[in-house]
């Protein structure tokens, strides 16, 4: 469903990623792992348009998103919480929820996506009329996730939900991801977490110095040895 | 939560009928000066406050639309246009320049916006504010029918119309995309909410009031120096209104405004120019010690009391 071919891409003169391929299909759950400035959150990034490759495709279904501006990218159904979460603190939760379904699409199917957020989250329900800025750090990624999912997205791109929270909270949350993708979200994990991603996904790629160097199921990579030195000693 | 919503409507209409009514009371001309002053700081400041306050970008050359507004309006009405068309181009022309500026300035992140508006506002100051010296002065036959109660009225108007706009900007789906531009940018991109268009959006809108007011000013002076509506003055009065009433919010650029005019009125008459200064230093604590400005005071007042606090302060633009 979601094909990443031999991307190059980079901020400014400095290149980040060399030639990444990957794929991801419908109802999948698939990590990409590696180490601080591998390359991961420019891999996302691409993909939701945010930053355009400078060789290379992204295709949706086949279709080439790389025209899209990260709105329509958004409507076509990828959406993403980016790393730290990045709730807008001085706005209430109930309208940050209500920002994750901005496009026109969105706001049509508004009231079921929020139910459906709601009872994923019962916490963000009790505390809709807060302001973001008032939320634990917790709270603020289950705002963050419950946000994308307002856009009903068929793939999620999630960047290092675990990031910054108690190991009791990380456990929660890859509890609550792995929930969203039985209900038929197709998931891209990004994480520094690598034992927690691999135990939880299908399948995953590892990324190092801007080049994918490895992809099996997380079993397999696990077992791998180059990851188990590096990541698992 | 409904009755709360009729009380500040039944509020809002009781405050827009005594002020239209006011002039029928009130015969003396200073005081009518006073409050047109007054109304034209609420519509400078509530405009300057859609792009500054909503949407955190600081705009620096709000004289420049403002000046631009008051130079056709009084230029086209001079030159025989009904004023209502002449308004009208004077608010419009405005919004193109804005557009011209904020497409390549918005692509900047930082200080940039700032520090080229500034420029914008010097650069019209030093060329089109001096385009047409014989129109500062009202010629005899206008001032022969010159009356203060239809510009009493048309300040009140504008001011109206510019809180209104900000209302109902900031309460439509729009307004959520401003904000969240404003607090988070990426975030609001990988959203789906593009950034350079709400923020397009939002000085457009305040470059339309803001020359709206210059035209109501245009309409209203007798006698001024050409590069007078282009002053500085005019931005950092605004700026300074909107602060010290609640940067980021509807009543506190009104409250700022009011305060602003009566205070430097009085500060005027006692001290002449000094009140500068004093005002300059009112600035300088209200963004150390209070950034949500005279509202935050209120809200904490209302907490301190058991209420909860609603005012929604605007992030401090950076650098």
């Amino acid at each position: 469903m979601l094909e990443v071919e031999r991307i190059d891409a980079g901020y400014k003169d400095l290149q980040a990623l060399w030639g990444v391929s990957l794929r991801v299909e419908e109802g999948e759950l698939v990590a990409l792992v590696g180490p601080n400035g591998a390359g991961k959150t420019t891999t996302l990034k691409v993909v939701s348009g945010l930053v355009k490759p400078t060789a290379g495709n992204v295709l949706l279904d086949g279709r080439s998103l790389l025209k899209e501006p990260p709105h329509r990218i958004v409507e076509m159904g990828i959406s993403q919480v980016l790393e730290g979460g990045r709730v807008f603190t001085g706005l209430t939760v109930m309208e940050n929820l209500e920002l994750g379904a901005f496009g026109m699409k969105a706001r049509k199917a508004k009231d079921q996506n929020l139910k459906r957020v709601f009872s994923l989250f019962p916490r963000l329900e009790e505390r809709k009329r807060q302001r973001a800025g008032t939320l634990s750090g917790g709270e603020r990624q289950m705002l963050a996730i419950g946000r994308a999912l307002m856009s009903n997205p068929r793939i999620l791109l999630l960047d290092e939900p675990s990031f910054g929270l108690a190991p009791l909270l990380v456990e929660q949350i890859f509890r609550m991801i792995t929930e969203i993708n039985k209900q038929g979200v197709t998931v891209l994990l990004v994480e520094q977490n690598v034992r927690a991603a691999l135990e939880l996904t299908q399948r995953a790629y590892v990324i190092e110095n801007g080049r994918i160097v490895g992809e099996g199921s997380g079993e397999a990579l696990l077992s791998f040895e180059s990851v188990r030195r590096a990541y698992l000693a | 939560m409904r009755a709360k919503r009729l009380a500040a409507l039944a509020f809002v209409v009781l405050v827009i009928a005594a002020l239209a009514v006011l002039p029928l009371f009130v015969k003396k001309d200073n005081i009518i000066n006073l409050a047109s002053l007054a109304l034209l700081y609420v519509a400078l400041a509530s405009s300057w406050n859609i792009l500054g306050g909503y949407a955190g970008q600081t705009n620096l050359g709000h004289a420049a639309f403002f000046g631009l507004g008051t130079l056709l309006t009084r230029f086209l009405w001079l030159g025989g246009w009904p004023l209502w068309a002449a308004l009208l181009v004077g608010a419009v022309v405005p919004v193109i320049l804005a557009l011209i500026i904020g497409a390549p300035a918005f692509r900047l992140k930082g200080a940039y916006f700032a520090i080229g508006t500034l420029a914008l506002a010097q650069v019209l100051n030093v060329t089109v504010a001096n385009r047409w010296p014989m129109i500062t002065s009202l010629p005899a036959r206008y001032l022969a029918t010159y009356r203060l109660m239809p510009r009493y009225y048309l300040f009140l108007a504008v001011a109206v119309l510019t809180v209104g706009v900000a209302y109902f900007l900031v309460k439509s789906r729009l307004g959520l995309g401003l904000m969240a531009v404003r607090e988070e940018e990426d975030a609001a991109e990988s959203l789906g909410v593009s950034g350079l268009r709400h923020k397009l959006l939002a000085f457009g809108v305040s470059a339309f009031l803001a020359g709206l007011a210059g035209g109501a000013f245009a309409f209203y002076h007798v006698g001024y120096y050409p590069q007078f509506p282009f002053s500085p003055a005019w931005t950092f009065d605004a700026v300074m209104a909107t602060y010290i009433g609640g940067t980021g919010t509807i009543v506190g650029p009104i409250i700022g405004a009011v305060f602003y005019v009566i205070v430097k009125e009085l500060l005027a008459l006692k001290v002449v120019e000094a009140h500068l200064i004093i005002f300059g230093i009112l600035f300088i604590l209200v963004v150390l010690f209070l950034p949500g400005g005279l509202l935050e005071v209120w809200s904490k007042i209302r907490s301190a009391l058991g209420g909860r606090a609603k005012s929604r302060k605007a992030a401090l633009p950076a650098g």
